[in-house]
């Protein structure tokens, strides 16, 4: 079975707040999925009611082959670093790891063995210190390590860079990406930070207000949120209505845009009638047009994201 | 950093239990050490520690400035180390959940394969630690000034047995207020009344106490009856045979209160919403 996370219609409500409503999403073996939202969207109860923390109200959902009801099969099979994980200031970081692989059933040799590859592997193993001296970024690392003590099927990551320094994140997200490729784990990842997202994410979803309003690739979410990829021309403000014209003879008028706040340039938005920026550049060039420059301009997740959840930004 | 590919990256096999074998015993460990490990036991028992010391101080001295006989000494040195070390467990264990949810640690415990009972049998575990300690410090005390009088194995006995009971019933509740409280705080403050709520009735005059509604009140009441053995066996010399029925209410309020705190469990919640 590749099908690691199947969540069917989803609900999720505190009385009568509807936190999460009918989401539905599949993630396979091996694959890195996004889920993103903006603050209040949902994530971290579908999260919740996914980790079997709390009941949702109504759907269904199965995680590495066990429906939510099976709670103690799920845990054993799951990894999770929550948003505002705390921890404990007295142990150090081995016997945290210890006493948490200790909890999944290992002996305690084996814990200690997993829990010092883990320090290994994030870069705290050198640090013997009580928890209650370790910086943020180091907790957060020790979460992640917590996350893994289990060798998990499925891992639910809710903000895992969260206090981590630009190298620290770039870390994680590599760390990440080998763990889907070379290990087989699912990860489900939250965050807002949407760079680390396309770097790492096979799948993405975006929800908002509770529901998911996109999902698939994050090409795929991009490309419906924003439209087709912009070829952009820096012309001489004189020459921009004239070398418009002309370009609208070869790509036609619907795909050139014009915009007054900056002369000059024009775009052209390329999609399958219209053709590569090369052929639309060439098209410039042999109608004599004075090109000054030539950029591709792709929307990123962030317009995306932008795009697709505009109405809780305002009303944020 | 390095990958330890072998032991993290593959995944030929699972040795991972179904559920958490022996989860009570491995959270009261944790929670012992967490405990003794750090100030905040030793701190609880040296206070515990001091403040016997002085009250026996104070008890022994000459005539001068002690107002009791031997018998009433040592009656209120047991009755204050059954009263202040319950105090102390009960502080402990109304903070065992709460605490977790306060400091966010609770939901990685809740997401692994330990059960809240587990959870909740291994806190209850290693509060009565607390009480445990506060024992092995209070023997001492009471032996020493019990020695003469000549009440020392009844004095040992009631501090050890009723004392016991009434720390087990109020470790209880202090854990079964912590799995609802949201807050330690709340937790605390809720603990705290129940204390004062029981113990109240171990302060009426004594004519009050001798009436049938006074009897009663303390009978069915852990504390004052706990509190009420020590002060009929040692100071008013009754016999065992004829108090034993005030260990029956600290006796049922113990198994009680534990098979409500284990209940209460399954409501254990983050006490979030998102």
């Amino acid at each position: 079975m590749n099908e690691r996370v199947a969540c069917r219609h989803l609900t999720v409500a505190y009385g009568d707040h509807v936190a999460a409503d009918a989401v539905s999403f599949t993630v396979g073996r091996g694959e890195v999925f996004g889920l993103l939202g903006p603050n209040g969207a949902g994530k971290t109860s579908v999260i919740r009611a996914l980790t079997t923390i709390i009941a949702p109200r109504s759907g269904s959902a199965s995680i590495a082959g066990h429906e939510l009801h099976d709670q103690t099969a799920i845990r054993r099979r799951i990894g999770v670093l929550p948003e505002s994980s705390g921890y404990p200031k007295a142990p150090t970081g081995e016997q945290y790891l210890v006493y948490f692989g200790r909890i999944y059933g290992l002996g305690e040799p084996e814990a200690r063995h997993r829990a010092d590859a883990l320090l290994e592997r994030f870069g705290l193993a050198a640090t013997t210190t009580r928890i209650s001296a370790y910086s943020r970024g180091m907790r957060q690392r020790l979460g992640l390590c917590r996350a893994m003590i289990n060798n998990p099927e499925v891992l639910f990551l809710d903000e895992p860079t969260l206090g981590l320094d630009p190298a620290g994140k770039d870390e994680i997200v590599r760390h990440l990406g080998e763990l889907a490729a070379a290990n087989g784990t699912t990860v489900v990842l939250c965050t807002h930070l949407l760079d680390e997202v396309e770097r790492v994410c096979d799948r993405i979803a975006i929800m908002n207000r509770g529901a998911i309003v996109a999902t698939g690739t994050v090409e795929d979410v991009i490309l419906r949120a924003t439209g087709a990829e912009i070829a952009r021309l820096h012309v001489h403000p004189d020459d921009a209505v004239g070398a418009a014209r002309l370009i609208e003879r070869s790509v036609g008028a619907a795909a050139v845009g014009l915009d007054e706040s900056r002369p000059g340039v024009i775009d052209v938005a390329l999609s399958a009638g219209v053709g590569t920026g090369a052929a639309m550049l060439r098209a410039a060039l042999d109608a004599d047009v004075e090109v000054l420059g030539f950029e591709r301009h792709r929307a990123t997740l962030t317009d995306a994201f932008l795009e697709l959840t505009a109405d809780q930004e305002v009303a944020a | 950093m390095t990958t330890d590919a072998a032991t993290i990256g593959a995944r030929p096999e699972r040795r991972v239990a179904a559920r958490s074998p022996g989860g009570s015993s491995l959270v009261a460990r944790q929670e012992l050490r967490d405990l003794w490990g750090s100030t905040r036991g030793l701190t609880a028992l040296f206070g515990f520690s001091l403040l016997l010391a002085v009250l026996a101080y104070l008890a022994s001295a000459d005539a001068g400035i002690n107002l009791l006989d031997a018998r009433e000494s040592v009656g209120v040195i047991v009755q204050t180390a059954i009263a202040l070390g319950s105090l102390g467990a009960i502080v402990i264990s109304a903070d065992a959940i709460s605490g977790e949810r306060e400091r966010g640690t609770l939901e990685a415990l809740l997401v692994s394969p330990l059960s809240r009972r587990d959870l909740v049998v291994g806190k209850l575990l290693a509060a009565t630690s607390m009480w445990a300690a506060a024992l092995v410090v209070a023997v001492p005390f009471v032996v020493t000034m019990a020695r003469g009088p000549g009440v020392a194995a009844d004095a040992l006995i009631t501090l050890v047995v009723a004392g016991s009971l009434v720390a087990a019933a109020l470790t209880a509740l202090g854990l079964a207020i912590s799995s609802v409280a949201l807050s330690t705080r709340v937790s605390l403050a809720a603990s705290l009344a129940a204390l004062v709520l029981l113990a109240a009735p171990s302060q009426l005059p004594a004519i009050r106490a001798d009436g049938v509604l006074g009897s009663i009140l303390i009978k069915v009441n852990p504390i004052a009856s706990g509190l009420r053995l020590a002060q009929e066996v040692l100071v008013n010399q009754r016999s065992w045979a004829s108090q034993w029925v005030l260990l029956v209410s600290p006796a049922v309020a113990a198994v009680l209160l534990t098979a409500v705190a284990v209940r209460l469990s399954r409501r254990i919640e983050l006490g979030d919403s998102r």
